[in-house]
């Protein structure tokens, strides 16, 4: 949480457009952001910042996407947090490994934003 | 030394015309080993035919490099598609997610106009989006690199979803849309996301080649001629499809008719990807139209009972896609 009080939303993705679309999505519908461009970032942050929900692209630059999941859940302090998972429609990806590793849901991009902002008290309540 | 070395890489095919080819030419093949993955090392003899002999087996060399060449640069043309097809879309989900930001007065107030405005950008990017992806299955498939996720499921699911995404434009046009399905039709065992694929193809062509008023159903039943297999059909009573063109139409970036193609744009290629689909599955895809008769495409995909049963699945590569 942050000192505010709204949850912390933690954004995973490269492309910086997006990630700030993503940021301005998510402040203005009442949540605090923070953000990261690469799969270390993210496993970082994940672990300093204890947000309450992690938005994963699946398509980082460095390290990819499902072993980015694997980490956050093998971590201790990280395992609770609820991570959904972006890709690109029609890219190969593995769903079943997905969910297997722990992921709380799979959207597709461009994902429906306001969809998205109506289900995401129901992931942070999933944890 | 043997007159002649090959490494033959294209499968049984390539290999059955090299035989061929050496044995009327009066080449005794000598050795043939396979040192590599898939590859076939082939020594043969050309028995005193001296000079012109080595002259065709150099010939062969050379006609058996350049296929090699010709198929790495179709590989690396597949994947330079891909890589220019994800650039694109990375500022498009940019575009269409600042724009619901717009949209939704986020970031203030916003006249209806302005909304109509922000709507319409919208709706062009995502439809810039479905062609990019489409030219991206295209390519991936082309270059082979599609794994099937096989999974038993109804097919009232599919087309129940396919029917959502196309519902407010079924509704604009005011078609009639319906879909028949036998009670106690087994599900089919395929991957759920490409057949969601075909059928949204076909549909969306039902729809866009459908004048106001029209009709559009889905059919399914057990395949009167393969056992095991079930056999889906979307009919219109669109334009139709003048029979000359039922082969060319599954043919990557044909459009029957340029001038049509501004008013139903498409990249072309949605029937092309539909059919790689419907064979991955081992299935046959064809159409039944003549022109201002409507259309009617059907395409076959293996039940649970066909996959259950190694008997009833059959190989697919027996039936050619284009049957009028």
């Amino acid at each position: 949480m942050s000192a505010a009080g709204a949850p912390l939303v933690l954004v995973v993705e490269d492309s910086d457009a997006i990630r700030a679309a993503f940021t301005i999505l998510l402040e203005e519908s009442g949540y605090a952001v923070a953000a990261a461009a690469t799969g270390a970032e993210a496993v970082r942050l994940a672990e300093s910042r204890a947000p309450d929900l992690v938005l994963l692209d699946l398509g980082l630059p460095d390290i990819p996407g499902l072993d980015v999941l694997r980490r956050i859940k093998a971590s201790p302090t990280t395992a609770p947090v609820p991570v959904v998972a972006l890709t690109g429609r029609d890219d190969e990806v593995d769903r079943a490994a997905l969910m297997a590793a722990g992921c709380a849901a799979y959207l597709v991009k461009p994902v429906d934003t306001q969809q998205l902002i109506r289900s995401i008290p129901g992931y942070i309540a999933s944890s | 030394m043997p007159d002649l070395r090959l490494t033959i890489q294209g499968g049984h095919d390539a290999e059955a015309r090299v035989r061929e080819v050496l044995a009327r030419e009066g080449f005794r093949i000598v050795d043939g080993s396979r040192p590599e993955d898939g590859a076939l090392v082939v020594e043969a003899d050309g028995h005193g035919h001296g000079p012109a002999a080595r002259e065709t087996a150099r010939r062969i060399e050379e006609l058996e490099r350049t296929v090699l060449e010709l198929r790495n640069l179709d590989v690396a043309k597949s994947q330079f598609l891909t890589n220019v097809s994800h650039e694109l879309r990375t500022p498009l989900t940019a575009i269409v997610t600042y724009g619901e930001i717009l949209r939704d007065g986020m970031l203030g107030e916003v006249s209806p106009r302005q909304r109509e405005a922000i709507e319409s950008m919208i709706g062009s990017c995502r439809q810039l989006l479905a062609m990019i992806e489409e030219i991206l299955t295209y390519a991936r498939t082309n270059a082979q690199a599609i794994n099937l996720q096989p999974s038993a499921f109804a097919l009232e699911e599919v087309i129940r979803s396919v029917y959502d995404m196309n519902a407010s434009l079924i509704e604009r046009k005011s078609l009639e849309f319906d879909s028949v399905l036998p009670p106690g039709l087994p599900r089919v065992h395929a991957d759920r996301d490409k057949v969601a694929h075909v059928l949204g193809n076909l549909i969306g062509n039902a729809i866009d080649f459908t004048p106001d008023g029209g009709r559009v159903q889905v059919v399914a039943r057990r395949s009167p001629v393969e056992a095991g297999w079930i056999e889906v059909g979307v009919e219109d009573t669109g334009i139709g499809i003048d029979p000359l063109h039922h082969e060319l139409i599954f043919q990557e970036f044909a459009q029957v008719d340029a001038s049509r193609a501004r008013i139903h744009h498409g990249t072309g290629l949605g029937l092309a990807i539909a059919k790689q689909f419907v064979r991955l599955h081992g299935g046959r895809i064809w159409v039944e139209s003549g022109l201002g008769e409507g259309s009617r495409f059907y395409f076959t995909l293996p039940s649970v009972d066909a996959a259950a049963s190694p008997a009833l699945a059959h190989d697919g590569r027996g039936a050619e896609s284009a049957a009028a």
